[in-house]
C-alpha cells in the first residue's frame, strides 16, 4: 500500500481487491428477488420472493398424482359388505377402496411390517378397531370433511386432503404441546383475545392489555406468519395492525383460519390425548405432551411455509370421499355462527352470495373476500418455472357485502 | 500511507515515567490511583497508557450493586436452563429476566414471580446512581465542566423511564423492560404494537431526529478533522485559540460547501445537544406511551400527521364489531380445557353420533371468557341439510350452503 496509486485510492488497493469481487460477485449472483404489490402505492404492502428459494419451494410442495378414478359402483360403503365402516359410508365400494389406497400413499407410504394397509389395520382383519391409529386415522377423516364442508370460506373449493398435512409423514409438521413456554401457542386452542391495541386515542378502562400480552400476540403471529412463509404485511398494513381496511382481504381468510385451527385443535386434535394416554397406548407415550395433552396443530401444518398449501392445487377434488357429510359429534356451532355471521347480518343468503366457482377452482366465499389467483396452474403438480412466481395478489379493494349492496 | 489513512495509530510516545495527570486544586488525591501499565495494544488504538483509575467510595459502592445486579439476572438466567452451562451459553441471547406479570400490579411479587427482577432493577439503578455521582464528583474534582454527567443523567432518564416511572403511572411492573437480549428488543417491538406504532409518537419522532443527527454531525466532525489532521487539526484545542490551516481549511470547506461553518468548539456543543436530546426526547415520548396516548397511529390521524390512503378492503359497519375480536386478557391459569371424548374415538363404538348439544367439563373452564368455554351448543340449530350424496360424486360444485344461525348477541369487546 506504498504506491502512488494506492496512496490515492487507498480503499481500492490490492489487500481490498478480494473483498470488492466479492461484493460485485455477491450482488451479480445472489437470488433474484420477486416483489408483489399488495396495496396502495407508497404504503409498502408487499411481498417479496427469492426466486431460487420460491423454485425450492415449488419443487417441495409438488402434488402426487391423482389416483386413477374409481370404477362407479352403485352400492354405497353403508349398504355393502364392508363391516366397520363408520365415516366414509355414502361412498361407493371401488372409491372407498381407492382413497385407502391413496391415504397410504399420503401417510404411511414406507414398507415394512408396520406400514402401509398394517400402519392401521390388523393383516386379516380389517374391520378391527385394535391398532390405535386407525382409530385416529377415523376421526381425521371425520376432521376432513368437516373442514372441506364447514370451513370453505378458509379452505375454498379448493379443500383439504390428508396429504395437505402429512406429506408422507404419519406425524405433520408443527404439532405443538402445551408447556410454560408457549402460552401464546393458546391462541390456537382456546384463546380468542388477540387484539391489543385499541381503537381511541386516550387510554380507556377497555383495554388493558399489558405490553407481555402484546408479547404473546406479537409471537402468535409470528408463528403464524413463519407458517405461511409471509411477513406481516401480507395481511397487515403495519403501521396500524389492527386496521381491517388498510390490511386487505387475505386478513379475513387468514382469521378464518385462525377460528378453524381453534376449532380443530379443541375438537379434533386435543380429544385424541384418549387415544394417546398412556394407559391406553402405552407404547407411545411420546405423543403426550409434558401436561399430558394431545398434539395440536397450527397454520404451518398445513401451510408448510406456503401462503397456500401445495400452492392452491386442489387434491380434494379428486377425492369425493373427502366430501359430504361433514356434522360430527363435538362440532362446535357456536364457531359457525361465528363463521357465517356475515351472511347471517346481512339477511339470509342467496344463490347469488353463496359460495361458487368462478374461474379454474377459485371460489368466492360468501365472504365476498377475494382470494389470491392461483400460482400454478391447476394441473398435477406445479411447475418449477418462474412462471410459477405467485403472480399478484387480489385487486388492491375488494369489497366486503354490505347491506347497501344488497 | 499518510497518518489519517491508518485505522490504527503508528506512532506511539511513551512516557519514562506514567502521566499521573495534572496537580489538582481542589486535593482529593487520596481516591487517585496509582496503578498504570503501559500496553502497547491499547496504544494502537488510543493513548497506550491504563489507569490511574479513580476508584472513589462512590466507584467503589457502584461496582458492588452493578456486580450484585448482573448475578441476580445471570443467576436467574442459568437457572431457568437447568443450571445447565451449555445451554447458559447458547441460549443465552434468548434468556431473560422478567418482570413480575402484569396481576401483580405495583404490590412486591414473589421472587421467582419477578421479584428477582425487582431486586436486579433496584441493584442496578443504585449502581447507576452512584456511577453518576462517581462521575460528577471526578469532573468537579478535575476542575472541568460536568457535562459528561449531565450527558450520562440524560440516558439515565430513558433507562429510568422505561424501567421504573412509566410502570409506576401505569399502575404495573409488568410494562417495565426485561433483562435479556432479545427479550427487550421484543419489549421494544410489543411496546411499539401495544401503543398503536411507536413511530407516530411525535417524541419518538425527535429521538430518531436527533439520534441520526448525532451521527450525522459525528460522522461530519470526525471526517473533517481527519481530512485536516495532516495539517495539525486534531490538536482542536490548540486550533480552537490559535487556528492554524487545518482548522481554517476545515471551516472553508464547509462554508464552501454549505455556506455555513461550525467553529472548532461550536460543533462540540452541537454534538453534546444532539446526543443529550436523543434520550430526553425518548424518555418523555415513553412517559407519554399509555398514560396519555394508548394509540399512536389514531392520534397521528386526529393530528392529520399520518396520511389517508384508499383502504385495502371496506368493513360492513356491522361486521366491524365481530372483526374487532377482543381485548387481550388475564392469561388464564389453568390447563387449557379440552372437549370431551368424541365416541368416535372408543373403538368399535357406534356409527357417528349426530349433533348434539353437548356440554363442556366447566369446571376445568379458565376463568377468561371465550368461545369455548361455557357455551352450550346452539338447541335450536339445524343440522346441515346434506343431500345424501350419490356414489363416485365430485366434489360439491355446487355451493354447500352455509349453516344459518341466528345472530345472538354482539361478543363482549371487553377483557375482563
Amino acid at each position: 500500500m506504498t504506491t502512488a496509486k494506492s496512496h490515492r485510492w487507498p480503499w481500492i488497493g490490492p489487500r481490498n481487491a478480494g473483498l470488492a469481487c466479492a461484493l460485485v460477485a455477491a450482488s451479480a449472483c445472489s437470488s433474484r428477488t420477486a416483489v408483489i404489490q399488495e396495496g396502495y402505492r407508497g404504503n409498502g404492502k408487499e411481498t417479496n420472493y427469492k426466486e431460487a428459494a420460491l423454485e425450492q419451494s415449488l419443487l417441495d410442495n409438488r402434488v402426487p398424482p391423482s389416483l386413477q378414478p374409481a370404477k362407479f359402483g352403485p352400492v354405497p360403503v353403508k349398504e355393502g359388505t364392508f363391516k366397520n365402516v363408520q365415516v366414509l359410508t355414502d361412498i361407493s365400494q371401488p372409491e372407498f377402496n381407492r382413497t385407502m389406497l391413496a391415504i397410504t400413499q399420503w401417510v404411511a407410504p414406507k414398507t415394512g411390517p408396520r406400514a402401509q394397509c398394517a400402519y392401521c389395520h390388523v393383516k386379516g382383519n380389517f374391520p378391527s378397531d385394535s391398532i390405535y391409529a386407525k382409530v385416529i386415522a377415523r376421526r381425521m377423516f371425520q376432521m376432513v370433511r368437516h373442514i372441506n364442508h364447514d370451513w370453505q370460506p378458509h379452505v375454498s373449493a379448493t379443500g383439504v386432503t390428508c396429504y395437505t398435512c402429512h406429506r408422507g409423514q404419519a406425524q405433520p409438521n408443527g404439532l405443538w404441546w402445551y408447556t410454560d413456554e408457549n402460552q401464546y401457542l393458546r391462541a390456537f386452542l382456546d384463546r380468542t383475545d388477540l387484539r391489543v391495541q385499541s381503537h381511541s386515542v386516550g387510554p380507556t378502562d377497555d383495554n388493558r392489555s399489558s405490553i407481555k400480552q402484546a408479547n404473546w400476540t406479537y409471537a402468535a403471529m409470528i408463528q403464524m406468519s413463519r407458517g405461511l412463509g409471509v411477513n406481516c404485511n401480507y395481511c397487515h398494513q403495519t403501521r396500524s395492525f389492527q386496521s381491517w381496511e388498510m390490511g386487505g382481504p387475505k386478513r379475513v381468510i387468514a382469521m378464518y383460519g385462525l377460528w378453524m385451527v381453534r376449532d380443530l385443535n379443541m375438537h379434533y386434535e386435543s380429544p385424541l390425548k384418549y387415544i394417546f394416554d398412556r394407559n391406553t397406548m402405552p407404547l407411545s407415550p411420546s405423543r403426550l405432551g409434558p401436561l399430558g395433552d394431545g398434539p395440536k396443530l397450527q397454520c404451518i401444518t398445513c401451510h408448510n411455509g406456503v401462503y397456500k398449501p401445495l400452492y392452491g392445487v386442489s387434491m380434494a377434488k379428486d377425492y369425493p370421499a373427502l366430501w359430504g357429510q361433514s356434522t360430527w359429534d363435538s362440532t362446535s356451532v357456536d364457531l359457525h355462527s361465528r363463521v357465517y355471521r356475515m351472511t347471517a347480518g346481512n339477511g339470509p343468503a342467496t344463490p347469488d352470495s353463496t359460495p361458487g366457482y368462478s374461474g379454474e377452482g377459485v371460489k368466492v366465499p360468501a365472504t365476498g373476500v377475494v382470494p389470491m389467483p392461483l400460482p400454478a396452474p391447476s394441473g398435477s403438480a406445479p411447475s418449477a418455472s418462474s412462471g410459477a412466481t405467485p403472480t399478484a395478489g387480489p385487486p388492491a379493494s375488494a369489497t366486503l357485502p354490505t347491506g347497501s349492496q344488497r | 500511507m499518510p497518518e489519517y489513512m491508518n485505522i490504527f495509530t503508528r506512532v506511539q510516545v511513551k512516557t519514562v515515567a506514567p502521566d499521573m495527570g495534572v496537580p489538582l486544586e481542589r486535593g482529593d488525591v487520596t481516591e487517585r490511583g496509582t496503578l498504570t501499565r503501559h500496553l502497547y495494544l491499547l496504544g494502537k488504538f488510543g493513548d497506550a497508557q491504563l489507569g490511574p483509575i479513580a476508584l472513589s467510595r462512590f466507584a467503589v459502592i457502584s461496582f458492588l450493586f452493578g456486580f450484585a445486579a448482573i448475578e441476580i439476572i445471570g443467576l436467574n438466567m442459568w437457572a431457568s436452563v437447568g443450571w445447565s452451562p451449555v445451554q447458559f451459553i447458547r441460549q443465552l441471547p434468548w434468556l431473560a429476566l422478567e418482570p413480575p406479570p402484569p396481576s401483580y400490579g405495583l404490590h412486591i411479587p414473589p421472587m421467582n414471580q419477578g421479584g428477582w427482577w425487582l431486586l436486579a432493577g433496584f441493584c442496578l439503578t443504585t449502581s447507576i446512581a452512584f456511577w453518576w455521582l462517581h462521575l460528577y464528583y471526578r469532573s468537579r474534582s478535575l476542575g472541568m465542566g460536568t457535562h459528561l454527567p449531565w450527558a450520562f443523567l440524560s440516558a439515565i432518564w430513558l433507562y429510568f423511564v422505561c424501567g421504573f416511572l412509566r410502570p409506576l403511572l401505569m399502575g404495573s411492573f409488568g410494562e417495565a423492560v426485561p433483562f435479556g437480549i432479545f427479550a427487550h428488543l421484543n419489549w421494544v417491538s410489543a411496546l411499539s404494537i401495544r401503543y398503536g406504532n411507536l413511530f407516530y409518537n411525535p417524541f419518538h419522532m425527535l429521538a430518531i431526529a436527533f439520534l441520526y443527527g448525532s451521527t450525522l454531525l459525528f460522522a461530519m466532525h470526525a471526517g473533517t478533522v481527519l481530512a485536516c489532521s495532516k495539517l495539525g487539526a486534531e490538536r482542536e484545542i490548540e486550533q480552537i485559540v490559535d487556528r492554524g490551516t487545518g482548522a481554517e481549511r476545515a471551516a472553508l470547506f464547509w462554508r464552501w460547501t454549505m455556506g455555513f461553518n461550525a467553529t472548532m468548539e461550536s460543533v462540540h456543543r452541537w454534538a453534546w445537544w444532539f446526543a443529550v436530546l436523543v434520550t430526553l426526547t425518548g424518555g418523555i415520548g415513553i412517559l407519554l406511551t399509555g398514560t396519555a396516548v394508548d394509540n399512536w397511529y389514531y392520534w397521528a390521524v386526529k393530528h392529520g400527521v399520518a396520511p389517508q390512503y384508499p383502504p385495502a378492503l371496506v368493513v360492513d359497519s356491522s361486521f366491524a364489531d365481530s372483526l374487532r375480536g377482543t381485548y387481550q386478557g388475564p392469561p388464564p391459569d389453568s390447563f387449557p380445557f379440552i372437549s370431551t371424548k368424541p365416541s368416535s374415538l372408543s373403538p368399535g363404538s357406534a356409527t357417528v353420533l349426530p349433533l348434539h348439544p353437548g356440554v363442556g367439563d366447566t369446571s376445568k373452564v379458565s376463568a377468561s371468557s371465550n368461545a369455548y368455554t361455557g357455551n352450550t351448543l346452539h338447541p335450536a340449530t339445524p343440522a346441515t341439510p346434506t343431500p345424501a350424496p350419490t356414489t363416485t360424486q365430485p366434489p360439491p360444485t355446487e355451493p354447500v350452503t352455509p349453516v344459518q344461525v341466528p345472530v345472538t348477541g354482539t361478543r363482549p369487546r371487553t377483557s375482563p
